[in-house]
């Protein structure tokens, strides 16, 4: 059995000796030109010219392009795959992200005004310091807690306003009796900041057109080719079958690498109009910038607890910053997963959330890894925590007491979401012993006393991974199929080539693809080789995102593996005088049950392809593609608990144990699923402590355009991480496995939050802002005693 | 734009080119070489992704010139494995997980290995690890595995 090793992964090779393949690594026969951008340096402004002449006769250029060239073009729109709906019937106000300034009008810091290819970097760089643009700059709105106060400049006048949606969730009347008849209610301000990404390998395109053929290539970086092919029938109105999407290797993308960005039409439009292939690889400022941000919620709440600390009902307010124009993936979050997972892992009868989505003057808001699920974990959680600590109960102890039981699984939620698996007293029951929790509270005792502030912060929830079914997802808003497709290509040797419409980009799929098929096929691992990232070479594929890999292509290997097997094994049967239910399939071999009689599995394959005694009717060849659906989202769960400590004088939070039990149901690779935790809390820790994509409140400039400003986790930002698991199985899959890649970002900051309010609570703190940076921590102190 | 004519040894090899004066080490040995295991990961020295060894000291490829480098020795990620036989630091990285999506890595590779020469003989500990390691940034492993690795292959380079 290949699945749950912690088999060391195939793709290491490569990336270790500096052999993998990224898109800026690519390279053609063909000379690349190089494409440079004019970006908008205002949050706001109208643009009243645009003067390109001494460019264009600048060294090495070949072309330089605007808005009004796209026009004339006839070229489209981005439009939404996940667009947004308003529940309240009214029409959603969507303006879709432009790929270059067409009205003359810039609504966010960096957007595209002119694009330059020349020869080289160097030359298209300096021929875009010789177009002149005259702005006029805007008041600008950057702030979503105020998007919607009178006298907020307008993001786009024609709607009269810069609300785009509203939506209302849950079961008010349960609401308001429980408010009605609570012991205690605990109102905090819980706004998520806004943050980014921000995976090594910045974004890069290089798009190629073969005018002979008609024919058209893109390299990008991206998670979902076949998505990436679809958006370019709306952009550059390009035919499916004319054009060739390759994803090599990608540096990671977190979601933020799914979207139809403006660079990635506005390559391929260069090498149409050049004749020539043309690339743009991202500066680091230029993604900071341009890579979709993510969360920017500002939420209020409340929550109503009984004397003994059962949660009766809680209430939200949210205003879900959407920036400047909404992108493509937008309602994943705001119509699908951000309310939906509001339960998290308690019993809660009454949840009611209303949700308004704003436009403001920054750079378009979409799904980053856990996408609508660190919102959500963190403004309950913080009510939860901060209502143990008014009600004087032990946070751990109010926890479990809510935790959904086991036997009340499959559970609905007040929103309406179905749990089908898990345990979350015994997720918390885990969590108590690995975290030594009863030890820690005394321990914390004595260094209060010491002076020494330390804390610990605890969360548990649900996540919904993995989704699909199809009709699940478009009633949540997808326009896309959620599904995900495999093809098992046996060749006549016997070796396989498994063809996944997923799109590894640091999940390991190269690994555990080949790890289930192993399994399925009865044959040695190293006899089988995965492709992705090509939509030339694999049939269709929704691509890797939202946890759901495994528990859609994933699953699309094992149904294609039993496809083929089938078959196989009437080939076999017919080859050794038995039937095909007398067969079983064991190490390369057929064996016939309780018998010696056996025929080596290469020697069936080559019988597929080359031999004219078959059983009649039996197709010739030995191939499968299934396109899987699954029944149901995967619903993984897991308790988080950190250790903190603040240093009263300067603010400073060390970072001193993280814990985490998780319940993802059957792990493939057990040292995969781990190194997914370890990277998804680094993340959460960092959008807790460190990460914020900041604007100035006055002008709109952005301040986070570098790695100096824009703070991701370095290595001593970071512990050694404590992780176990508690496995129960998903009946929504054959192999039982719910999604394991977000668990980490989903958890992480409310823990985080949770733990430094723990420490510095008897001083008075009650609440702080993400990121909970030492100046603002140190602010909190310093009032907290002045309030004293 | 002014050029300049430089010659230097990457990886064992003479290499000899006339570059703009502004290309940085980095795109020298990524575009002109067509070494592309070196990688870019910022615009400001924070990311260690492009991390090489001159003369012997792990750098970071996008703080020089190409031009300053005339009669050096340079080391990239491709320098490191005999054929098929991984470096002990890159076989480390393979074993304890200390990779996900590849591209911090080899910048990860180089700089883990100029951390361990220079404590040759010391016992490497996780906070000397995570201190030296702070000019790379990983945005997939949490450097979790990343630690274990480098501890690991530290200690196999002084075993070998
Ligand atoms: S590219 Fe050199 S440090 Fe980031
Ligand atoms: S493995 Fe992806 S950035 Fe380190």
């Amino acid at each position: 059995m290949y699945v749950g090793q912690p088999i060391r992964r195939r793709e290491d090779f490569r990336f270790l000796t500096g052999r993998g393949t990224f898109v800026d690594d690519v390279q053609l026969t063909q000379p690349i030109l190089h494409a440079a951008f004019v970006r908008s340096p205002h949050a706001h402004a109208r643009i009243k010219a645009i003067r390109t002449d001494a460019a264009r006769k600048m060294p090495g250029v070949h072309t330089v392009l605007t808005g009004a060239d796209w026009l004339k073009a006839g070229y489209g729109e981005a439009e939404g795959v996940w667009p947004v709906n308003d529940r309240s019937g009214k029409p959603a106000r969507t303006v879709n992200r432009p790929f270059i300034c067409v009205d003359n009008m810039v609504r966010c810091v960096g957007e595209i005004v002119a694009m330059v290819v020349a020869d080289d970097r160097h030359q298209a760089l300096d021929a875009c310091e010789a177009i002149e643009v005259d702005y006029e700059a805007l008041p600008a709105n950057v702030v979503t807690a105020k998007a919607l106060d009178k006298g907020t400049p307008l993001v786009h006048p024609k709607f009269g306003t810069n609300e785009v949606l509203e939506s209302y969730h849950g079961n008010p009347e349960v609401v308001e009796a429980g408010f009605k008849k609570a012991h205690h209610i605990t109102k905090l301000e819980v706004p998520t900041n806004r943050v980014t990404a921000s995976p090594i390998e910045p974004r890069a395109y290089m798009g190629h057109y073969d005018v002979m053929n008609d024919r058209y290539t893109v390299w990008t970086t991206a998670q979902a080719p076949h998505i990436v092919r679809q958006y370019f029938t709306k952009s550059l109105r390009i035919d499916e079958h004319k054009l060739r999407v390759i994803a090599p290797d990608v540096g990671g993308g977190f979601g933020m690498k799914l979207y139809h960005y403006p660079e990635e039409p506005l390559a391929l439009w260069g090498a149409i109009v050049t004749e020539h292939p043309v690339k743009w690889t991202g500066t680091r400022s230029e993604c900071l910038m341009g890579d979709t941000h993510a969360r920017d919620h500002y939420t209020v709440g409340e929550m109503a607890f009984d004397k003994d600390g059962k949660i009766l009902a809680m209430r939200f307010k949210t205003l879900a910053a959407f920036g400047a124009y909404e992108s493509q993936w937008q309602a994943s979050i705001t119509n699908a997963y951000h309310f939906t997972m509001l339960s998290l892992a308690y019993d809660i009868p009454g949840i009611f959330t209303e949700v308004k989505g704003v436009y403001t003057n920054c750079t378009p808001v979409d799904a980053y890894r856990g996408a609508g699920r660190p919102e959500t974990v963190y403004q309950v959680e913080r009510l939860i925590e901060n209502g143990a600590k008014e009600m004087g109960m032990d946070p751990f102890v109010l926890r479990e007491k809510n935790a959904i039981r086991p036997e009340k699984i499959p559970y609905t939620t007040a929103i309406g979401i179905t749990y089908d698996s898990g345990d979350p007293p015994e997720l918390f029951r885990k969590m108590r012993v690995l975290a030594k929790y009863d030890a820690l509270r005394e321990e914390q005792k004595k260094l209060h006393a010491q002076g020494i502030c330390m804390g610990i912060g605890i969360c548990g929830f649900f996540d919904m991974a993995g989704a699909g079914p199809v009709k699940m997802m478009n009633d949540l808003g997808a326009k896309i199929g959620c599904y995900d497709v495999a093809s098992v290509r046996v060749h006549p040797s016997g070796k396989v080539t498994v063809f996944a419409g997923s799109h590894s980009h640091g999940q390991a799929h190269a690994t555990t693809w080949t790890q289930i098929a192993a399994d399925r096929l009865g044959i040695d691992i190293e006899e089988i080789d995965l492709v992705e990232g090509d939509t030339d070479r694999v049939p269709f594929g929704i691509g890797t995102w939202g946890s759901r890999s495994l528990s859609t292509a994933g699953m699309a290997v094992v149904a294609a593996c039993d496809r083929v097997i089938e078959k196989a094994k009437k080939l076999a049967a017919h080859m050794l005088e038995c039937a095909p239910s007398d067969l079983v399939i064991e190490n390369g071999q057929f064996i016939v049950k309780g018998t010696d009689k056996k025929i080596a599995f290469a020697e069936v394959t080559n019988a597929a392809y080359h031999s004219g005694d078959r059983p009649k009717g039996l197709e010739i060849g030995l191939e499968e593609t299934a396109f899987y659906d699954p029944t149901d989202c995967t619903y993984p769960s897991a308790v988080h608990l950190c250790v903190v400590i603040v240093d009263p004088e300067t603010g400073r939070v060390t970072l001193r144990d993280y814990f985490a039990v998780d319940d993802v149901g059957r792990v493939i690779n057990p040292m995969v699923f781990e190194g997914q935790v370890h990277g998804g809390c680094a993340q959460g820790i960092g959008q807790a402590l460190m990460e914020e994509c900041a604007y100035d409140p006055s002008s709109g400039q952005y301040l986070s355009g570098t790695f100096m400003d824009y703070a991701i986790p370095h290595s001593t930002d970071i512990p050694s991480f404590g992780i176990e698991s508690h496995t129960t199985l998903t009946p929504s899959n054959p192999l039982g496995a719910k999604g394991g890649g977000e668990s980490g970002t989903i958890g992480a900051p409310a823990c985080i939050a949770n733990g430094v309010i723990d420490a510095i609570w008897h001083l008075g703190v009650r609440q702080i802002s993400q990121p909970m940076t030492p100046k603002k921590i140190w602010h909190a102190l310093q009032s907290a005693k002045a309030g004293r | 734009m002014a050029n300049a004519k430089i010659s230097l040894t990457i990886n064992g090899r003479a290499v000899s080119a006339e570059v703009d004066t502004r290309t940085l080490l980095v795109h020298f040995i990524r575009e002109h070489v067509k070494l592309t295991g070196t990688h870019v990961g910022c615009d400001t020295t924070q990311c260690g992704a492009c991390t090489v060894h001159v003369n012997g000291t792990r750098i970071k490829s996008c703080t020089m010139f190409a031009c300053q480098l005339e009669g050096a020795q340079v080391t990239t990620i491709e320098g490191l494995a005999k054929g098929k036989q991984l470096h002990p630091m890159q076989e480390a990285f393979r074993e304890h997980h200390g990779l996900q999506c590849g591209y911090c890595t080899p910048g990860m590779v180089m700089s883990a290995i100029g951390i361990a020469e220079r404590y040759k003989g010391k016992a490497l500990t996780e906070d000397i690890v995570r201190h030296e390691l702070e000019g790379n940034l990983c945005r997939c492993t949490g450097y979790h595995n990343i630690v274990r690795a480098v501890i690991a292959g530290a200690k196999a380079m002084s075993a070998g």
